[in-house]
């Protein structure tokens, strides 16, 4: 039937303003989504001493844009542990692109998604989130200091403004654009 | 003298009367693989007599279209439970299914629709 989903991921850091960010765009409240692991799924997860614990919740946090009469666009937060990098693998298949929020505070915290986006060759914009006060670095030194690619946009946001989100998304689908023209 | 007898309430303290594993046979994948969080289904109009409460709701708030992730969300599921129960719903002809997100990306005009549709917002 002809009721198409798309999918962006946004990811950055534990505590970067995921969340907050879909909240501003989303037109129902974010919702969560569970999905139970077991022990095996699990893997890098050191659970010497605990035993009997057999499972592990990661929680997803997403929402919804009714773009036409057949097409929603579903956004996606990353889990707060980068160690689920599996759950990864599922939100980025076939998505649209990501954004990866930036803490200014701990540009570090970004890093394992810049780096996941970019061997994966999934679009993502880089959306340094302003809602932590006055940034000290330029855009120089926050390209320099997660070693960008040139060509990833970067842009200023405050995730908790619905027009700041929008851009970020808008930046993101343009740029996703620009990469598929250049593959055809 | 007390004695422990079942007063019909299925949720107990303890959890689920049903263990989620009985509810979708022991299943831990859909057949469907190409069944991702972001693809939406919507309920077909067919009688349902015959459905196990748990199927029931899904097809109940299928309704409108609907991703796995939000009925997932909805009824408080795991998502894989959610995408096995989905997949025997589609199977059996309960629910339609819309195009999995991840065969549409390379697609122009669809990019194009997004864009339209964030700048509508």
């Amino acid at each position: 039937m002809d009721r198409t989903s798309v999918k962006i991921v946004v990811a950055g850091g534990f505590g970067t303003g995921k969340t907050t960010l879909v909240a501003s765009v989303s037109e129902i409240p974010p919702l969560t989504t569970e999905e139970v692991l077991t022990e095996a799924s699990v893997g890098v997860d050191d659970i010497t001493g605990v035993e009997g614990k057999t499972t592990t919740t990661v929680a997803l946090d997403f929402g919804r844009i009714t773009i036409s009469p057949d097409v929603v666009l579903y956004l996606f937060g990353t889990p707060g542990q980068d160690r689920f990098w599996f759950m990864w693998d599922e939100l980025a298949q076939g998505a649209v692109g990501a954004i990866v929020l930036v803490d200014t505070r701990r540009l570090e915290a970004s890093f394992p998604a810049v780096d996941y986006f970019e061997r994966r060759g999934l679009p993502f914009v880089t959306a340094v989130n302003r809602f932590f006060g006055e940034c000290a670095y330029t855009e120089e030194e926050i390209r320099g200091a997660l070693e960008l690619d040139p060509r990833v946009p970067l842009v200023w946001c405050d995730a908790r403004d619905r027009e700041s989100s929008k851009l970020a998304l808008i930046t993101l689908v343009r740029h996703a654009m620009t990469r598929l023209r250049v593959k055809a | 003298m007390t004695f422990e007898t079942w007063d019909g309430d299925d949720e107990t303290a303890a959890g689920r009367f049903v263990p989620l594993y009985v509810l979708v046979n022991g299943r831990t994948a859909p057949r469907d693989s190409s069944l991702d969080l972001a693809t939406q289904v919507v309920s077909l109009p067919v009688d349902t007599r015959r459905l196990e409460p748990e199927y029931l709701e899904i097809v109940h708030r299928c309704a409108n279209w609907m991703s796995v992730a939000e009925i997932g969300a909805y009824l408080r599921l795991p998502l894989t439970i959610t995408k096995v129960m989905v997949d025997v719903l589609i199977e059996q002809g309960y629910l339609a299914v819309g195009n999995p997100a991840q065969q549409k990306i390379i697609d122009q005009h669809l990019l194009d629709a997004v864009l339209a549709g964030l700048e509508r917002l």
